[in-house]
């Protein structure tokens, strides 16, 4: 009989996934890192939500202009009584000023625009619903539109929380919408490059010979050019006036198709050694095809290498992609993305960037998300490697 | 060693094909072909389209056209003509490469000066406060989008434009002193935010003052390239250096009493040496495609920004032959990183 000293004393074995989960928490970078991805993806779904306005809803030459406008100033303090009150905006009028011809926007005291939670704003189909391609949506006739926001003020007055662009949309609503494009390129051009990657690095591995000579040279040749002319000659291949949702394809497809090469080279070199592993030679002797011997039992050896490469693949193709998107070649006005965002900004000229530093702040988006992912990267990279476990 | 680089170059040749087969074969799945392009002029006659197309053996199976084009390359840098310019590929590309070149070479020159004793000394003092934020820094760099980097450069310059204009009309007594360290004081440029030559006046300029120009309008440029690729090659220099530093090898040298100094550069940082020399086959186009961005922003008439025009006008045959050379060029400088490599490390045979 057991005594409950002796019961405590026992050592509950983990599995590899507690283990590995257990290492990744201890980095700690790495963990807050994960959560503001979370956040960030959690943004780019609920984007109609929590954005005031749509991703195109512009404020331009019409009754209400607010083309360039600075950061809608919030208010805490009650002129009235001077002491706390709801957090509230006024309304702005433009002028122009005659000397540096630009709009300047001065604020009306006389009336408040409290700010309100839960309003209603211009209507939008809700986040998974809206993953269903408009088509089938309407003929289903299944096409729910809500109008809730989490926050917004009344009009005329505006909510501009990092200000406006030139055509008076909301540069914190269309970061919001530029995060799905930019967040979501990356995961899938990772995901196709690392399929090609490894099904050709396995075969090549697997078979050797003149496939292995051929599938080398490929990575090879690709590697002579560089990555951001590679992308270019082939992004000229697609007519440059497609539709946003055709050139989404079409960068996801390239970038997808140029970033394999260090994926199969390394899996290639993996493979060497574990076609000579005992379970391998079972599966053969048992009469398993080539087919179910890569698949089944080679490339799930490659599993750990597979995952931390995807990691670290992204955020290089969020850089591409946002770079892409800024020389004008990628996702093309009214949509948004970071980088096109950012090409936005400086078309005014250089001399105005000084007049308008808000329009810069999708490049900090760019960074953050490229630094969490490295950080992900680092830390599932350090989780999954026995050797540096701590 | 002359043997050595016979065989090297020899192995170019197949890749050297595969990238013109590739480029190729770009250009081929484009639909229809240049002619198409002045079909459309009203000016163009018929005669001079088929003589257009029989001098470029349009008329022949894809396979020879492709013999024909890479033949022209190799015997006499032809590279096709453009058809916005009207004139031989390669008169148009060689200057958009010059200028390229210039800013990645010196960028490349730079980082592997900064990044060596950076590496260094990041290796020699392990977790010590320097190197923490050493790294931290190189982690930055990494996420920093080169385009974005020099847009927030051109920013901080014109943040100080109202002030330096101010000291301009004022006659404080550093006017001189500034107006020495600062491109252009009179319009309160600290440095020029755009260009590779002030196109105004360069011209009227007396040679001395035009390299000064030049300088000034590189200083951007390279700070964000440099820093691209230094962020990376630190790095490999610091891995490097600490795989090396807890070597038997080492221990025995500082056992015998030799200085820190010399074990530090002549026993580890000569042994380490290798996969930072070799990198230099990849850091050269990732500082040709980082430096691409900035190009662009920076209005610097290189490479990328004629590759846009070019893909932006369907200039078909720019777009080939700058791919083509810049490949040509990666591959001399795999070639070089190879020959230094054999250079700097003794154990590696040249037969």
């Amino acid at each position: 009989m057991t005594t409950p000293a002796a019961e405590n004393q026992t050592v509950r074995a983990q599995s590899r996934g507690q283990v590995v989960q257990a290492q990744f928490r201890k980095h700690r970078l790495a963990v807050s890192s994960l959560w503001v991805l979370i956040i960030f993806y959690a943004l780019a779904a609920f984007a109609d939500f929590v954005a005031p306005y749509g991703e195109n809803e512009s404020f331009f030459r019409g009754a209400i202009d607010r083309s360039y406008a600075p950061p809608t100033r919030i208010h805490w303090i009650d002129p009235a009584t001077g002491g706390l009150s709801f957090p509230f905006v006024y309304n702005v009028s433009s002028q122009l000023n005659l000397d540096s011809l630009e709009l300047e926007y001065k604020e009306d005291t006389s009336q408040k625009y409290p700010i309100r939670l839960f309003t209603q704003g211009a209507p939008y189909t809700p986040f998974p619903i809206s993953l269903i391609p408009q088509e089938w949506r309407r003929t289903w006739g299944f096409d729910p539109q809500i109008g809730l926001r989490l926050f917004g003020v009344d009009k005329p007055a505006t909510l501009f929380v990092w200000g406006a662009d030139k055509l008076g949309r909301d540069v914190f609503a269309r970061i919001l919408f530029g995060a799905r494009v930019t967040l979501t390129i990356g995961v899938f051009a990772a995901t196709l490059s690392l399929i090609v990657g490894l099904v050709l690095g396995a075969i090549s591995g697997y078979y050797g010979g003149w496939i292995d000579d051929g599938i080398m040279r490929l990575v090879e040749v690709l590697a002579t050019i560089p990555g951001l002319f590679l992308l270019l000659a082939l992004r000229a291949l697609f007519p440059l006036d497609a539709k946003s949702s055709v050139v989404y394809f079409v960068v996801v497809l390239i970038l997808g198709l140029i970033r394999w090469g260090p994926v199969a080279r390394a899996v290639r070199g993996q493979v060497f050694s574990l076609r000579e592993e005992d379970y391998v030679m079972a599966a053969r002797s048992l009469g398993s095809n080539d087919a179910r011997i890569i698949f089944q039992h080679i490339l799930p050896g490659t599993a750990s290498f597979a995952i931390v490469s995807f990691s670290l693949l992204i955020p290089g193709f969020i850089l591409t992609e946002s770079g892409l998107s800024f020389l004008g070649l990628g996702i093309s006005d009214p949509n948004s993305s970071w980088g096109l965002m950012l090409a936005v900004a400086q078309e005014g000229g250089m001399q105005t960037f000084t007049s308008r530093p808000w329009m810069l702040i999708p490049g900090i988006f760019i960074f953050v998300a490229v630094l969490a992912f490295n950080f992900v990267g680092d830390g599932l990279r350090d989780a999954l490697d026995p050797k540096a476990r701590r | 060693m002359l043997q050595f680089i016979a065989k090297r170059l020899l192995q170019i040749i197949p890749t050297f094909i595969g990238a013109t087969l590739l480029a190729f074969v770009i250009i081929q799945l484009t639909p229809g072909d240049f002619t198409d392009r002045f079909a459309l002029d009203p000016n163009a006659d018929a005669a001079q389209l088929e003589r257009l197309r029989v001098n470029f053996g349009l008329d022949q199976p894809v396979i020879i056209q492709y013999f024909r084009w890479v033949w022209g390359i190799i015997s006499s840098g032809y590279l096709g003509e453009s058809f916005t310019y009207r004139a031989p590929v390669g008169t148009i590309i060689v200057p958009l490469i010059y200028n390229s070149l210039s800013l990645v070479m010196i960028s490349l020159v730079l980082t592997y000066v900064l990044a060596i004793p950076i590496g260094v000394y990041q290796a020699t003092r392990q977790y010590s406060n320097g190197d923490k934020a050493l790294s931290f820094l190189s982690i930055m760099g990494l996420a920093l989008p080169n385009f974005f980097f020099i847009l927030l450069l051109i920013v901080g310059v014109l943040s100080f434009q109202a002030g330096l204009r101010q000291v301009y009309q004022s006659d404080a007594w550093y006017k001189p002193i500034l107006e020495f360290f600062t491109y252009d004081l009179k319009n309160g440029l600290w440095f020029p935010v755009g260009g590779m030559r002030t196109t105004e006046i360069y011209d009227s300029l007396p040679w001395w003052q035009q390299m000064i120009d030049r300088a000034w309008h590189l200083i951007l440029p390279t700070i964000v390239v440099t820093t691209s690729g230094l962020s990376s090659l630190v790095r490999v220099v610091r891995g490097q250096m600490l795989d090396f530093l807890q070597a038997d090898f080492i221990r025995t040298a500082r056992a015998k009493g030799l200085s820190e100094r010399i074990v530090t550069y002549k026993h580890v940082l000569r042994n380490a040496i290798g996969p930072v020399v070799s990198g230099l086959g990849t850091i050269l186009p990732e500082l040709v495609t980082g430096a691409g961005l900035v190009e662009f922003v920076y209005r610097w008439p290189g490479i990328t920004p004629g590759f846009v025009t070019a893909i932006q006008q369907q200039d078909l045959y720019v777009v080939m032959g700058l791919l083509v050379l810049s490949a040509i060029l990666l591959m001399i400088g795999n070639l070089v990183s190879d020959l230094l490599l054999a250079f700097v490390d003794p154990r590696i045979r040249y037969s």
